[in-house]
């Protein structure tokens, strides 16, 4: 099956430089991620996950390296242009959900709407409709303080959803969660991969990275594997399983 | 339109953050409030002035002059004894001058039996009563007659009446002024008290040339009233008054006058310039508390801002522009600053309002101190927003979020 590039890099490296110190943090990085693909970064810490995920998430830019998203070149395009690329393209999830505190559940999908050119006529529609894709029908007005740890991130989830972006880019989407909403937002992560969605989770927790189908590893700021998640099916079978239930 | 959704997301923090945005109205609620209040303060006191120099009754084509040197009321010699009838007599003759008015002034005691009180005694001439358009409400004014015959009739203002006759009538009663007997023919209409506390009222009037011979036993006139034909010609009136008085009065060119005018200008002039120091004082004040206030909105903004990190991390992330967060804190500033004035503007006018009600001071609201007070607290809003506002934007999305 020949599948389009949604993200291609090539030879990203990355310097951070501090008090006349410079530290190589990514050291020539090159993978490319196909659309519907579900992959999951692991790796120690320090060993420069967080970092790809920003330049993945157009967060910040690398030192050197191309990184083609979607076809176009973001590498070096400039702050508002970026700001655009994610609006348009990326979805977020945080390990500490960040949502806005005292805004209810609809405001905050409602949120990076407001950041598009051109506000789409169906808006609250929409935020309605994906609110209901993570279940939260019933919880739309509420705020974040009111609702339990699983449901902010599926509010986060149906966030990064709004806008219908090219790739899902989640950071230990499970690591503020207790290990039955940990698995819940899994499955929501599967469901929405099992459609076509493109999904990179960045975690260092091997249940969570075995839900993906490929797993890279990253070491010291090179990758170090990147191999097929033998499981995958098998896992998918659980999930079907709970569907069944 | 981002611009109005940014104010939106604005207006959202500002409720949100509700502590931060009463502490950052603060000072400009107090600079606005002192503003108004100013404003107010000036306003009141203008129209006191000219509803003084109303009640003095000074129309624009009359002016007064009086005896001795100095400035308006504050004569710098009490002694001066040039002024006399010869004065009247001749700036009579001026053209342009409608009415002269001779007047002699003393304070004395006069008493009704065992009430007695002391008032303002004036002598003038039966021209008075048109120059100054004061009603008699009972019995009549003096006439040439009384004039000729230095009859010794009294015309009494309210306030002194009231004190030694009660409820009593006093037409035709006769009450001691000093030494001397005089006839109650007149009482005079009420004015009241001016905003100032002076009280026009306070005063009794006999005929000069009575004052002159029996009373004040002087030649020497206190001052003369003068009424031009016209309201232009007053400068040119005053011009010829001061050359009648110099030469009468034999003054040699380098000396000084021996007289001074009292015009409706000179007034207003020197109560503006004695109210101008506590303006200034009232002013600086508010400004000073304007730019702590705009420092305050700014500090607390800045702090705001590392609190609420995160916030504009997520927006970032989620497409906001550098220049989305920069609107969104300016306006956050403008919006608070605007609030600030708009309850200092309230506060103002409150204590404006009670100023004035309790007699403290004059004070009349008009719409400037409203109108300066918005367009203050925009420009305090702007100028101490910016700082904090590019600060934020300037954050990189990749710390804000860690």
């Amino acid at each position: 099956m020949k599948i389009s590039k949604v993200i291609e890099i090539d030879s990203i490296i990355k310097t951070y430089k501090n008090e006349g110190f410079e530290t190589n943090v990514l050291k020539g990085i090159s993978i490319s991620i196909g659309e519907g693909d579900y992959v999951s970064v692991i790796g120690p810490s320090g060993s420069g996950k967080s970092t790809l995920m920003t330049i993945l998430g157009c967060l910040s830019q690398a030192t050197s390296g191309t990184y083609l998203l979607d076809g176009e070149e973001v590498g070096k395009l400039r702050d508002s242009e970026l700001s655009r690329i994610r609006n348009e393209k990326i979805g977020f999830v945080f390990q500490a959900f960040h949502l806005l505190p005292g805004v209810s559940a609809f405001d905050n999908v409602m949120m990076p709407l407001i950041y598009c050119n051109k506000t789409p006529a169906d808006a609250k529609e929409r935020v309605k409709q994906v609110l209901i894709r993570v279940g939260l029908e019933h919880r739309m007005a509420h705020t974040p303080g009111q609702l339990s740890g699983g449901e902010q991130q599926r509010v986060t989830i149906a966030r990064s959803l709004i806008n219908n972006p090219k790739i899902i880019l989640a950071d230990e989407p499970t690591g503020n969660l207790d290990s039955k909403n940990g698995a819940e937002i899994m499955s929501a992560f599967d469901h929405l991969n099992a459609e076509g969605r493109t999904i990179i989770i960045i975690t260092h927790n091997p249940i969570v990275s075995e839900h993906a189908r490929r797993i890279l590893t990253l070491r010291d700021g090179q990758i170090v594997s990147d191999e097929i998640n033998e499981n995958f099916k098998e896992s998918r079978a659980g999930i079907a399983r709970a569907a069944v239930k | 339109m981002r611009i109005l959704k940014n104010l939106g997301q604005a207006l959202r923090g500002l409720q949100l953050n509700k502590a931060n945005t009463f502490l950052m109205t603060l000072g400009i609620m107090i600079g606005i409030a002192s503003l108004t209040v100013i404003v107010a303060i000036g306003e009141g006191t203008k129209s006191k002035v000219l509803n003084r120099i109303a009640n003095m009754g000074f129309g624009p084509e009359s002016f007064s002059v009086y005896s001795g040197a100095g400035r308006l009321f504050f004569g710098r010699n009490r002694n001066t004894t040039s002024m006399t009838l010869q004065d009247v007599d001749d700036i009579r003759a001026m053209p342009g001058v409608a009415i002269v008015v001779p007047r002699q002034r003393k304070r004395m005691r006069i008493i009704n039996k065992k009430e007695f009180t002391t008032t303002r005694v004036y002598g003038v001439s039966p021209e008075w009563q048109p120059a100054r358009q004061w009603e008699v409400v009972d019995g009549e004014f003096f006439n040439d007659t009384d004039m000729d015959r230095k009859r010794k009739v009294i015309v009494l203002g309210n306030t002194p009446a009231h004190k030694i006759f009660g409820e009593m009538d006093p037409l035709g009663k006769k009450i001691r002024v000093g030494q001397v007997f005089f006839e109650v023919i007149g009482l005079l209409e009420t004015k009241g008290l001016t905003e100032s506390g002076y009280d026009p009222d306070d005063r009794a009037l006999i005929p000069l040339t009575t004052s002159m011979s029996r009373l004040f036993r002087q030649t020497h006139l206190h001052s003369i009233k003068v009424v031009s034909t016209n309201s232009e010609a007053v400068g040119q009136t005053m011009e010829g008054v001061t050359q009648v008085l110099r030469r009468n009065h034999g003054l040699s060119p380098l000396a000084d006058d021996d007289f001074r005018f009292v015009t409706p200008e000179g007034i207003m002039q020197w109560v503006t310039e004695s109210e101008q120091a506590l303006n200034r004082m009232l002013l600086l004040i508010s400004t000073v508390s304007l730019l702590v206030g705009g420092v305050v909105i700014m500090n607390i903004l800045l702090v705001s801002i590392r609190e609420r990190i995160r916030e504009i991390g997520v927006r970032r992330c989620f497409g906001a522009r550098r220049g989305d967060i920069t609107q969104q804190f300016l306006f956050e500033s403008v919006l608070v600053s605007l609030l600030g004035g708009a309850m200092g503007s309230s506060l103002g006018w409150v204590l404006s309002s009670s100023l004035n009600h309790f007699d403290l001071l004059p004070a009349k609201i008009t719409w400037d101190p409203f109108v300066l007070a918005f367009g203050f607290s925009m420009i305090v809003g702007l100028i101490f927003g910016i700082h904090p506002a590019r600060k934020a934007a300037r954050l990189s999305p990749d710390e804000t979020i860690r």
